[in-house]
């Protein structure tokens, strides 16, 4: 089935009412959650694939290419170690690249990994 | 489940995971460089071999750990914890805290470590050689 809907705004019928924009803007594009030590993913959307370059060196594959690489990024990556942080990265319209480090700069395979993208 | 692999430009094996929006061809001619090829993921490094991903190498469509990598990776690991362990111990000293276990033993604990990692023969040898903490 296909076909368009045109409107301004979108209202519930109680009053509710949201400015079109903020569905186009504020929705996310693509998201995914997956295992760092493996790839494996346990859900994702408009993501066509992850790979492991290395150790905590993870890129991001998305199905449908973004306009352009002004996207923003949420990155949660969550292990053992108490902090975890999100270096490296690389912005590309078909794909992004990032490391996941601990406070000491050595790479770690996040148990979870959850990178979401909004444009 | 099948995975993309190839060699990467650092010098080891990138895996490249379909998530099953597109079928693996596709995520093969679209997500990966020119050579990737398409194995099952049972076919490659498993249980301590697979926990030194940054030693993989890719023989035709064979993957194996390159050990001497993995002993260096390892030794690496092992050194970056020492360090902070020493940088600990000497925020203690400098604090007039006094150090649980004494610098004679913890220069013991170093040699010791780094002596297994030498000395291992496999992937499970290294496991077994606990960083410092």
């Amino acid at each position: 089935m296909a076909g368009t809907i045109v409107a301004d705004t979108l209202s519930d019928g109680a009053g509710n009412t949201t400015a079109m924009d903020n569905v186009i803007y504020g929705s996310a594009k693509a998201w995914v959650n997956f295992t760092g030590s493996n790839g494996v993913i346990r859900a994702s959307y408009n993501v066509s694939s992850v790979t492991r370059n290395g150790t905590a060196n993870y890129t991001v594959n998305f199905t449908n290419a973004f306009v352009d690489t002004n996207y923003c990024v949420q990155v949660l990556s969550q292990g053992t170690a108490s902090i975890l942080w999100n270096t490296g990265m690389t912005f590309n319209t078909t794909s992004y690249t990032y490391l996941v480090q601990n406070g000491g700069s050595t790479g770690v395979d996040a148990t979870y990994n959850c990178v979401v993208f909004f444009r | 489940m099948q995975v993309v692999i190839y060699q990467n430009s650092n010098g080891g094996v990138s895996v490249c995971v379909p998530t099953g929006e597109l079928p693996i061809k596709e995520v093969l001619a679209k997500d990966c460089p020119a050579g990737a090829i398409i194995v099952d993921d049972a076919t490659l490094p498993q249980g301590a071999d697979a926990q030194f991903f940054d030693a993989w190498k890719l023989d035709g469509t064979t993957v194996t750990v390159d050990f001497p990598t993995a002993q260096a990776h390892k030794l690496a690991q092992f050194n970056a914890s020492a360090v902070q362990v020493a940088q600990k111990r000497q925020l203690n000293t400098l604090a007039g805290i006094e150090n649980s276990v004494s610098d004679a033993d913890f220069t013991a604990e170093l040699t010791a470590g780094r002596t297994a990692i030498a000395n291992a023969k496999t992937t499970a040898d290294l496991i077994a050689v606990t960083n410092p903490s």
